[in-house]
């Protein structure tokens, strides 16, 4: 098929990054006329129940990550109250800069990470369209592991328990231990998980997922000494260094909740240690979907985050990205989806009322390589997977 | 158990096919019962199941009372299946499979899943009978618990271990065995090349590869009739042995051995194809990872839930036992190629068979003798996609023609020669091109089949026979082969014994006749009962090749060989 493999190369070389990019959605926003998906319009409820409000109707594309917060009815009515009514598509991040084409495009964009957010404000600036940038949301990347793992990783002096139930890992001394092909048996104090597997972290396809472009980057940071990758010949040689830790890995989901559906499913048999979005499991514990025993968020020292980020086209999606940015109600609203906002207590309170221990205050985060870097060393572990 | 319909799981992976190669890939292994069309109506939601999914027909209704959603299914071989999502030719809106990593692992399967989402687990595991389990130690828990691919082996090839399994070329369980044993005997379990395939721990695994096919209900019909005498344990789905063990067919129950850091666990993903219906999708994937569906997925199938909360709810179904760990899915194409290709040609008990063929006058008609020249030609000839390999006349394989009219003729013997000495030892897999001898061997079946002239009656019963008493005589000086009869006919029979006076032969033939299966391939008017009726007497299968094409039977009866 064809367009798969245009697909597949194109994935390779633009690199997915800042993509909430599973395969299926960039599938999906490729081809249009076999019906792409549209939440539809939103909000067209909502906007005749309080008719008060002189209605501003806008469109946008939006990633898969802010698609149930716009899906979900109370959102809906908080925007129809301040006088919106949305008529959102969701695509790919990765595809929404090609669709900056002057005179139809979109009010808004809402991509999933930064890099794709610069792609579209790029593209804004060569048709001559101002944009805005907001920010209204994120989520710190995380590893979702297991009270025993989190303890054998302590034993070991790379990992402290922060606070009860919230673990920091030294990301430096665990990619050192993951680059040496340690096994779990080979540990110190490793009986509680006395097995032949080699330690790793599971991720999603890196040729396809952003979450794993942001291991990507965190284990490159880690191997470059600290250092964020700013030149090609660093790129290609960090790439090439911690390739082994994707390949290593075997087979690899491609959609987005692969990896963390394993963790939660099938256990720490498979999945002793997942790199996700904290968003991830947060929204799962507050569905109550039932965290089991011993489910720890183990925090790589330093960690990134994934900003959720608006780019406003228009004047009145200005106003939209203040209103999603400062109004209290839409954003806490997002925090019911797992997201972090502005107003730290409030997640914490609510991330609480879960069993879940999460960390309150993150200090140490990095910033991910340039979209150019990030595609190079995409590149090079495509192409060390395929040998 | 056979009521559960449940069986032949998955077939890995006709994703190392890169090309749809010469057949119709439409043909189910069973008569499939295909509840929906292909162009379904626009309320209908039709899915492409594995036929080890039979035993969830009935959420056909569950899904349709609490969504609306017209669900239907259609059954279908794993490997036909996975080929027709691959190229595009499934025409149903999404697929289920138990196991989709190697359609998932190439770009062009990939790219035919829009969404997928991973509905229930059971992992591959070994039953042994509790006696036998006793024996080696295997009761005690402490002692289960660390038993590797490795110890399987070795019990094996010791001969403590005779257990059936669902063909390694064509199914996940088979397959994931396999993997299991190459890597715990090389010590790894990540990132496993040809390289580190360990021959010697293969070939001692397959000494105990006893009862072979290609499909659960199958399988677990022979291993009730043959638990204890010439199988021990069963080697498939967690799910499958447990409802083996509640069913109280069996002689005595199996305890399950979960291997020790090898543990291959299905997950069953429903993999929307046709984005037109994602919404219909999206309304049958809430409901199957609901409470509803989950839990009654989990008491009837016995599999086990991906929903947590309903996990911890019927835990109590499922072994409790240690933390399972999985064993990785190398993506090494050159390792699942290689180990196939090595399993077929020269790990596996070699193929004895006999072709029963039917040359009588009504064959003129309507191409039949043209398909039979052909399956027989396609078998000995080089379609070297995954489903060709399988249906190919291996190394070592011993091939007697025997066509039959009114009367029966003299056998014709094929022999394909070995690959060499020292082959089963040493390390790693190397693709052997083959041989001048097997060109040559592989040109003469060629070349018989177009020699072959149709006319006369039909004297199916008395050639039968004469195959069967031809295997055993074989059989007894040659034990080290796996024998089978695959008998050919297109008509009623009409010439030398009836069916009552072929059960009476029989009947008079020794015991361990009954070793040897017959597969009997149903084409043209072939009386469908009577065959039934012969199978039940000796053991094996019918095949339907009214509607499918001869070929695609043949490389189905392969699998069971």
């Amino acid at each position: 098929m064809n367009k798969a493999g245009k697909a597949i190369v194109t994935v390779g070389l633009l690199a997915i990054f800042g993509a909430a990019a599973y395969f299926s959605v960039y599938q999906t926003g490729r081809q249009p006329a076999s019906g792409a998906p549209s939440t539809g319009v939103l909000g067209g409820l909502a906007g005749k129940l309080t008719g008060a409000v002189p209605v501003e109707e806008l469109s946008g594309l939006i990633a898969l990550d802010v698609e149930p917060y716009f899906q979900d009815p109370r959102v809906q009515k908080a925007l129809a109250a301040n006088g919106f009514k949305l008529n959102v598509q969701r695509i790919g991040s990765r595809d929404m800069a090609a669709r900056v084409i002057p005179g139809q495009t979109p009010d808004f964009f809402y991509s999933s990470g930064v890099v794709a957010a610069n792609q579209i404000g790029d593209a804004a600036k060569k048709a001559n369209i101002a944009t805005t940038v907001y920010s209204p949301i994120y989520t710190p990347m995380v590893i979702a592991s297991w009270a025993p793992i989190a303890q054998i990783l302590a034993t070991n002096g790379m990992a402290t328990e922060a606070s009860p139930g919230v673990w920091h890992v030294d990301l430096a001394k665990l990619t050192q231990l993951m680059l040496d092909k340690k096994r779990w048996k080979d540990l110190k104090g490793a009986t509680a998980y006395d097995v032949n597997k080699s330690v790793l972290v599971s991720t999603t396809d890196v040729r396809k997922s952003n979450s794993a472009a942001m291991y990507l980057a965190l284990t490159t940071y880690a191997f470059n000494g600290g250092e964020v990758v700013t030149d090609r010949d660093t790129a290609q040689k960090s790439a090439k260094a911690v390739a082994g830790l994707f390949k290593r890995q075997g087979y690899q989901e491609n959609y987005v909740n692969g990896n963390f559906d394993d963790y939660v499913s099938i256990g720490i048999g498979k999945t002793p240690m997942a790199f996700i979005y904290e968003n991830q499991i947060v929204s799962y514990a507050m569905a109550k979907k039932g965290l089991s025993p011993g489910m720890v968020l183990v925090y790589p020292q330093p960690t990134l985050f994934n900003k959720v980020v608006f780019v406003a086209a228009s004047a009145r999606a200005k106003k939209l990205g203040e209103l999603l940015s400062t109004n209290t109600e839409l954003q806490q609203l997002a925090v019911d989806f797992g997201f972090r906002i502005g107003d730290s207590a409030y997640f914490v309170q609510a991330a609480k009322a879960t069993n879940l221990a999460v960390e309150e205050r993150l200090t140490q985060v990095i910033d991910p390589p340039s979209f150019d870097m990030m595609a190079e060393m995409i590149d090079v572990i495509t192409r060390e997977m395929a040998q | 158990m056979q009521a559960r319909q449940k069986h032949h799981l998955t077939r890995w992976a006709s994703v190392l096919l890169v090309t749809l190669g010469l057949v119709a890939c439409d043909k189910p292994t069973e008569p499939a019962k295909s509840t929906a069309s292909p162009a379904a109506a626009v309320d209908t939601f039709t899915v492409l199941a594995t036929s080890d999914l039979k035993d969830a027909q009935p959420l056909e209704k569950m899904v349709e009372d609490a969504t609306g959603v017209k669900l239907r299914f259609k059954f279908g071989g794993t490997m036909e299946s996975t080929e027709a999502v691959q190229t595009g030719q499934a025409n149903t809106d999404a697929a289920w499979f138990a196991n989709a990593k190697y359609l998932l692992s190439d770009p062009q399967g990939q790219g035919r899943v829009k969404l997928q989402e991973k509905i229930m687990l059971s992992p591959v595991v070994v039953g042994v009978s509790e006696s036998q389990a006793k024996v080696l130690g295997w009761d005690q828990p402490e002692v289960a618990r660390k038993v590797t691919w490795n110890v399987i082996a070795k019990a094996a090839q010791s001969g403590q271990l005779k257990y059936a399994l669902s063909n390694p070329a064509t199914s996940n369980q088979g397959f994931m065995s396999l993997m299991g044993v190459v890597a715990s005997a090389a010590q790894k379990s990540e990132a496993l090349t040809a390289s580190d395939v360990d021959r010697a721990a293969i070939a001692g695994f397959i000494k105990g590869y006893k009862l072979v096919g290609d499909n659960s209900s199958y399988l677990s019909e022979k291993f009730i009739e043959q638990q204890n005498t010439r199988v021990n344990a069963f080697i498939n789905y967690e799910s499958w042995l447990l409802s083996l063990n509640q069913s109280g067919k069996l002689k005595e129950k199996l305890t399950l051995i979960y291997p020790h850091e090898g543990v291959a666990t299905a997950d069953y993903p429903l993999m929307l194809l046709n984005d037109a219906k994602r919404e219909q999708y999206l309304k049958v994937v809430a409901y199957l990872k609901g409470d509803a569906a989950q839990t009654w997925l989990a008491k009837t199938t016995l599999r086990r839930p991906v929903n947590s909360e309903v996990a911890k709810a019927q835990a109590s179904l499922f072994p409790q036992d240690s933390m399972l760990v999985e064993l990785p899915f190398s993506t090494d194409r050159a390792l699942a190629d290689g180990l196939i290709n090595a399993y077929l040609n020269e790990f596996r008990t070699p193929i004895a068979s006999t072709f029963v063929l039917d040359v009588s006058g009504s064959m003129n008609q309507g191409g039949r003798r043209q398909q039979l020249v052909e399956a027989l030609q396609y078998i000995a000839g080089d379609d070297a996609s995954l489903t060709g390999r399988i249906a190919r006349l291996t190394s070592r394989e011993k091939v007697w023609m025997l066509p039959f009219s009114e009367q029966v003729y003299s056998p014709v013997f094929f022999q394909l020669p070995g690959v060499g000495k020292g082959a089963a030892t040493g390390k790693g897999l190397a693709t052997q091109a083959d041989s001048e001898g097997k060109q040559k061997v592989l040109g003469q079946v060629r070349d018989f089949a177009d020699s072959l002239n149709m006319t006369g009656g039909t004297a199916l019963y008395d050639a039968v026979l004469t195959a069967l008493v031809n295997m055993h005589e074989e059989r007894q000086k040659n034990p080290g082969y796996q024998y089978s009869v695959v008998a050919f006919t297109d008509g009623e029979v009409n010439k030398g014994r009836d069916m009552a006076q072929f059960k009476a032969a029989y009947a008079n033939l020794p015991e361990d006749v009954r070793a040897i299966p017959v597969f009997m391939v149903l084409f043209g008017e072939a009386n469908e009962a009577a065959l039934k009726e012969l199978v039940a007497t000796t053991g094996g299968r019918v095949f339907d090749a009214r509607k499918a094409s001869l070929y695609s039977v043949f490389k189905d009866i392969r699998a069971y060989q």
